[in-house]
């Protein structure tokens, strides 16, 4: 049963310029290892032309779709097709329900909290075979995949437990991301200690989940509330002339990416020209020579992997840029497209395999590679990178802020 | 706003071979496009004219062609600026991937619908495809791969033709990334030419559709010659092509490793002129728009397919930079009555004048803009359909462009 | 070889077809030739509109009673024909309200059932229409497959012992002294020549009815009318969307399948043969439906076609003709003394049963036989099975992959089975007979891809050689598709032509000349 939903209606004219070329089907990593996905010609513009706002939706496949945005990145005509394969998504779940596991996945922030606070019981319970077996069983989350541990105090804590330093620099503010608050908090400080080495003096506003986890799931409501929900929180910090920056680049695709132009939020465009990337940001104030910033020599074998949400940011790769800086750190780009964990997708039973499959060329590539350490900007790619090669894997500037003198 | 020496309008051959050209010079690059170009569509092999046929020296019948055509882009980079971009994209790929020349000049290789095609360079998963008999080759096509019909090759090549089912498909149907996909895996390859070997009947030869790994192309080939005991070369099919693929993520791979700044997916939406002068260029990234600014630049950015140019119902325009299209008088004008002709349909000759040095011209033959400069098949007064000279253009032209543009 | 049977039918549109389906189901035999496929004439290149009669409700009362009957019943005997859109009726402020007034008048004195709309009920029904209406009336017109429809009377027909013979042109009427016995064809394909006898013949030719007339040195009056529709790239409109004013051309856009078909034009044509679109047609039905539905200045069209109808001019006196309104059936024995010869021409695809229905009552009286017609009641065979597009993207379903099978045509989802299944029901003997009854090469690139996989099948199956060898049938396809794009050749579609070309001419090396063997072949 269609429900009275906000979906925003695709624009009709973009399947239209699709010219059937076919290049998308080049960049697909789920069509590339399972023929139970179409792959974006079909998927997206392809079927588009049998959808009819009127009819149900038949697309059971749709959701085998990661989100990973590569097609869009390859197409010669403009097709938004991850934008349409998202829509149709969201008509299909939202007639289909969400299951009891993909509500419970989505609000990993509520209970990301709570786990962190007990993360002492909750981290070895996550290990426990039988629980893992339960948790496969009932909520379908896959046991093969290995579940990231749960830190206290959180970030956020760790953050308001510091001293104000009220020492008249320019303020800068951090947007950190759920993960970073509850699973990987060293991100957070690295970030905070990369920018107060540069000058700033770090505030972090109220903030919430960026709201991504639920757009995956084709929730564009729930993504919706919480894109309002930071508009709100953020807006004041920009418009007393503060800029942002995130070190999560999925977040940092929601925020400046998909608040606007997907989910219509006013304020959102203001929000998204004071928004940056942390890397970005760094590199940006060291062209302008504003910055004197020098990193120690640091000696490693570095391999860094650039996520399918960076390519989609469109701002190359910074923090490629600034590891350049280190000197004697050997760093290259991992020749792979898509680590296949397509953020909550490869937890979940149904799609475990198809993710792992798609993570195999990153892990070949890697192990080719054979380095002493693997960065990435994105949480995802980083918890997939640890599982298929079991290497040490930070964030690029968990290494900078190891780097700065 | 960040300052680049050059930026490259476009990602296809011909800007990739300009931003290649640029980093090896020691230029810091921008290059931004909206998708992979026409590598991932038709680039299997460099086409430099398949004018000239098979056995003349390329040197001699590219000199003689642009003695007749004093318009053609080949004019104005002349037959060294060819050689030299060539020598440079030669380079590019050392062995065991290699491109060449099947005998010196022009060869003829097999093509999905049976046919052959001139071409100049091969790389060397393709060269065994060249004089091939009847007897001496088998061609195998794989049941649920349907970008290949192998029947229809066999049948006009006059060889025998064997169609396989393939281990993990059925008929739900294998894309060619994913097929490609699996040829990088040493134990399939061995296992499928394992597979091909048993239907050999004493041919030497053996053709398959392209896709032999995307990755380790040479390997694949080497692993699948060594299990048959038979030559084997691939053979162009539809899109999308996985020779292309591999040369753009080559080219890609080296421009970020020499510090290019790589910026795929969002177009280039406008311009900032001034006394003459391109300032800046702006690329849309919803709901942002960022501008970039360089020195010089460079616009590749293809013909219609690529959005270089642009046909409402009137007229041809080139929306970027709004430099003048030579084009037909009215539309009426741009395709003649019937599909297939002698010659191109007069729209395909439509594009941008450029000087000697390839900077886009006015219809008064006055530079447009100082610092731009124009590559590819944007270019007026060629057919690259007809004249299979697409590849050649764009390496020529791209390299060219990026000299002329950094030149002191 | 000669054959025999009671009636010879002469051409396979709607009329023909539906003519043998009606005397077969009076339990007369009949036999069918036609020059082409079926549908090749009007038939096939029409809007695919099924009439509520609205269009002549005010003008012509008759027209519109006929049309809102045969509606009905072919709503009843042909559902899987016809998609039951209903239409709207729109007016715009330069056609002002008392037209609309007057119309809904006409259709409620037509039996036709109208629902009058506010422009924003119209609005909200149909979001792409033009903000500016200042009204509609619904009515329930609705979309029909013609080639279908045909395929589905010749399928009963057959079933009850009709015979069928496509590629088949008549090249001489048999004399047996003042009566007309029978037809000398001859298949276009093979060349062979063979004779038929038969008590009656009708000719139903359509457009061509004095090319067959001429076989018995006679010829009436008509004039040929041809009318050019454009295709988009998407179906713009759920309904059938009209213009509320008295009819003229490019008034209707009709939807179809995935897409929509804009019409139509209405130009004296000389030449039956020749004809194609002219840029004036396209630039005018472009800017005229652009006033129904703001959109279509922009769209993406994918194809053109134009269709050429027989417009009966009554310059002589007969009072054994029967006019029927735009439908004229002749009884030559009666008009011109020679027996044995009926012509039914004019007339639209919408009034293709009613038609046969009066030749075939015309037949059995000059045959003495008292049978009545059961077209109106009967039902086409395949009436139970449904096709939304819904139907088509199950298809994709993901938990049956290999279920799935081969699909031929991305933009049209049709899988390998349709074709294998044609291959094996219908004789093919050329490639259009194979693309006529599928979607197949309908979609966005109009076969770009897809014939080329197409033709790997019939390669496969070494059906291709039959056919002239596929890369012949390739440049034929390639060719014949070049007729409907050339005239859409602008913005999108313009960059799909240049992909299409790259591919074939460049890539595959498909020259107007014949593929020479490898190089090395010593044969």
């Amino acid at each position: 049963m269609t429900t009275q939903n906000d979906t925003r209606t695709p624009p009709r004219t973009f399947p239209d310029v699709c010219v059937r070329c076919a290049t998308c089907m080049a960049a697909c990593p789920v069509s590339r290892v399972t023929p139970h996905f179409p792959g974006p010609k079909q998927a997206g513009p392809g079927a588009q032309r049998f959808r009819s706002a009127a009819e149900s939706s038949v697309d059971d496949w749709i959701e085998l779709c990661t989100s990973c945005r590569l097609c869009d990145t390859v197409c010669p005509a403009g097709v938004p097709i991850s934008e349409l394969n998202l829509m149709a998504k969201a008509k299909y779940l939202d007639e289909r329900g969400i299951t009891f596991r993909d509500w419970l996945l989505v609000r990993g922030d509520l209970f990301g909290e709570m786990a962190a606070r007990f993360s002492s019981y909750v981290n070895p319970l996550m290990k426990n075979p039988t629980v893992r077996w339960l948790l496969d069983k009932l909520l379908q989350i896959d046991r093969r995949r290995d579940l990231p541990c749960y830190e206290y105090p959180t970030f956020r804590q760790w953050f308001g437990a510091r001293p104000a330093a009220d020492n008249g620099n320019p303020k800068i503010a951090y947007f950190y991301g759920c993960f970073t608050n509850t699973n990987e908090t060293d991100v957070g400080k690295a970030a905070v200690a990369l920018l107060e080495a540069h000058g700033f003096s770090v505030d972090v506003p109220p903030q919430r989940c960026c709201g991504i986890p639920r757009l995956g799931v084709g929730d564009l409501r729930g993504a919706k509330e919480m894109g309002g929900r930071n508009l709100a929180s953020l807006l004041p910090t920009v418009r007393e002339g503060t800029d942002i920056v995130f070190s999560s680049t999925s977040c940092g695709l929601m925020l400046r990416h998909e608040y606007g132009p997907l989910l219509n939020l006013p304020g959102a465009e203001e929000l998204a020209r004071h928004l940056f990337d942390i890397c970005e940001y760094l590199l940006h104030l060291r062209e302008e020579g504003k910055t004197d910033v020098t990193f120690r020599p640091n000696p490693m074998k570095a391999a860094y992997f650039a996520s399918c949400h960076l390519k989609s940011l469109n701002i190359g790769l910074p923090a490629l840029e600034l590891l350049r800086l280190v000197p004697g750190l050997d760093v290259r780009l991992v020749e792979a497209e898509c680590c296949g964990l397509g953020g909550l997708y490869g937890f979940k039973k149904e799609k475990f395999a198809i993710a792992e499959e798609i993570g195999k060329d990153l892990a070949e590539a890697v192990a080719r590679m054979a380095p002493e350490i693997v960065l990435s900007d994105c949480e995802g790619c980083r918890m997939q990178i640890r599982q298929l090669t079991k290497r040490t894997v930070l964030h690029p500037i968990q290494l900078l802020r190891d780097a700065l003198l | 706003m960040r300052r680049y020496d050059l930026i490259v309008i476009g990602m296809g051959l011909a800007g990739l071979t300009a931003a290649r050209t640029a980093v090896e010079m020691g230029a810091k690059i921008l290059i931004v496009g909206r998708g992979m170009g026409s590598l991932t569509l038709f680039g299997n092999t460099i086409d430099l004219l398949g004018e000239i046929t098979p056995g003349t020296d390329m040197e001699a019948g590219v000199m003689s062609w642009t003695a007749t055509h004093p318009d053609h882009p080949y004019a104005r980079t002349g037959w060294a600026g060819i050689a030299e971009a060539l020598v440079a994209f030669r380079e590019f790929f050392p062995p065991p991937y290699t491109f060449a020349p099947v005998g010196g000049g022009n060869s003829l290789v097999p093509t999905g619908a049976g046919t052959v095609r001139p071409t100049y360079l091969l790389p060397v998963t393709m060269t065994a495809g060249v004089g091939i008999s009847s007897e001496d080759t088998l061609i195998v096509s794989f049941r649920g791969f349907k970008d290949f019909q192998g029947d229809t090759v066999s049948l006009h090549l006059r060889c025998r033709g064997v169609n396989l089912s393939l281990p993990r498909y059925g008929l739900e149907g294998v894309t060619a990334l994913a097929f490609a996909r699996l040829m990088d895996e040493e134990p399939f390859r061995e296992s499928l030419g394992e597979a091909i070997r048993r239907q050999l009947a004493g041919e030497r030869r053996i053709g398959l559709p392209a896709v032999l790994g995307l990755r380790n192309p040479a390997g694949v080939m080497a692993t699948l010659e060594a299990v048959t005991g038979a030559k084997v070369f691939e053979i162009p099919m539809l899109p999308p092509s996985i020779p292309g693929a591999r040369i753009f993520r080559r080219l890609r791979e080296e421009l970020i490793a020499k510090g290019a700044t790589f910026l795929m997916g969002n177009p280039v939406i406008g311009a900032t002129l001034k006394n003459g002068r391109c300032e800046g260029i702006t690329v849309q990234n919803p709901p942002l728009k960022t501008v970039y600014s360089a020195d010089c630049y460079v616009l590749a950015t293809g013909r219609f397919l690529g959005g270089g140019l642009w046909a409402d119902m009137e007229r041809v325009s080139e929306p970027l930079f709004h430099i003048p299209v030579s084009q037909p008088a009215t539309r009426g004008e741009w395709f003649r009555e019937r599909f297939f002709q002698p010659e191109a349909h007069p729209i395909h000759r439509a594009g941008i004048v450029t000087d000697a040095a390839l900077r886009p011209v006015d219809e008064g033959g006055k530079v447009v803009l100082e610092n731009l400069w124009a590559a590819g098949s944007i270019l007026a007064h060629h057919q690259a359909i007809e004249e299979k000279s697409r590849e050649g253009i764009d390496i020529a032209t791209g390299f060219l462009a990026a000299k002329r543009a950094l030149a002191p | 070889m000669h054959l025999q049977t009671e009636v010879l039918i002469i051409g396979g549109g709607a009329t023909g077809a539906g003519i043998a389906r009606d005397l077969a189901l009076r339990g007369i035999p009949s036999l069918l030739v036609e020059k082409g496929d079926f549908t090749s004439g009007a038939s096939g290149r029409n809007q695919g509109l099924l009439h509520s009669g609205a269009r002549y409700a005010v003008n012509d009362p008759e027209a519109a009673r006929e049309c809102i009957t045969e509606n009905r019943i072919l709503r009843r005997i042909a559902p899987h024909c016809i998609e039951a859109s209903d239409g709207l009726f729109v007016s715009l402020p330069e056609d002002g309200p008392e037209y609309r007034a007057n119309f809904i008048r006409a259709c409620g004195a037509a039996g036709i059932d109208t629902l009058p709309l506010s422009p924003n009920e119209a609005l909200s029904m149909e979001p792409k229409l033009n903000p500016l209406i200042i009204g509609a009336v619904q009515v329930p017109d609705g979309a029909i497959d013609p080639f279908t429809l045909v395929v589905e009377n010749a399928r009963d027909a057959e079933s009850r012992g009709a015979r069928f013979f496509l590629h088949t042109e008549v090249i001489a009427l048999i004399l047996d002294g003042v009566r007309i016995a029978g037809a000398r064809v001859k298949d276009r394909i093979t060349g062979e020549e063979f004779s038929i006898s038969a008590s009656w013949v009708i000719n139903a030719a359509g457009a061509w009815v004095n090319q067959i007339l001429g076989l018995a040195g006679l010829k009436i009056g008509i004039a040929l009318s041809k009318g050019s529709m454009l295709i988009t790239n998407t179906r713009l409109s759920e309904r059938v969307i009209n213009r509320c004013r008295p009819p003229a051309s490019g008034d209707i856009i009709v939807p179809n399948d995935t897409v929509s078909i804009l019409g139509t034009t209405s130009l004296r044509e000389e030449d039956l043969e020749h004809y194609e679109v002219t840029p004036e047609e396209v630039s005018f039905l472009v800017d005229e439906l652009s006033r129904m539905i703001p959109a279509v200045r922009g769209e993406r069209f994918t194809r053109a076609y134009a269709g050429v109808r027989p417009l009966v001019q009554s310059a002589e006196t007969c009072d054994d003709r029967t006019i029927s309104r735009g439908f004229t059936l002749i009884d030559h024995e009666s008009c011109d003394g020679l027996a044995g010869l009926v012509t039914i021409t004019g007339g639209k695809l919408m009034t293709y049963r009613l038609m046969a229905e009066r030749t075939a009552d015309l037949i059995c009286k000059k045959m003495g036989l008292h049978v009545p017609c059961l077209t109106h009641v009967q039902r086409l065979p395949g009436a139970g099975l449904s096709h939304a597009l819904k139907d088509r993207l199950i298809r994709l379903r993901r938990h049956t992959p290999a279920a799935r099978g081969e699909i031929l045509c991305d933009c049209e989802l049709v899988p390998r089975e349709v074709v294998d299944a044609i291959l094996r029901e219908a004789k093919v003997r050329e490639l259009q007979d194979i693309l006529h009854r599928t979607r197949l090469a309908k979609g966005t690139c109009q076969g770009g891809f897809c014939v080329y996989r197409l033709l790997g099948v019939l390669n496969e199956m070494r059906k291709a050689e039959g056919l002239g060898g596929s890369n012949r049938i390739l440049k034929a396809f390639l060719e014949e598709r070049w007729k409907g794009i050339r005239p859409v050749l602008w913005g999108i579609s313009l960059k799909e032509e240049e992909l299409i070309e790259s591919i074939y001419k460049g890539l595959f090396n498909l020259t107007p000349e014949e593929p020479g063997p490898p190089e090395g072949d010593e044969s």
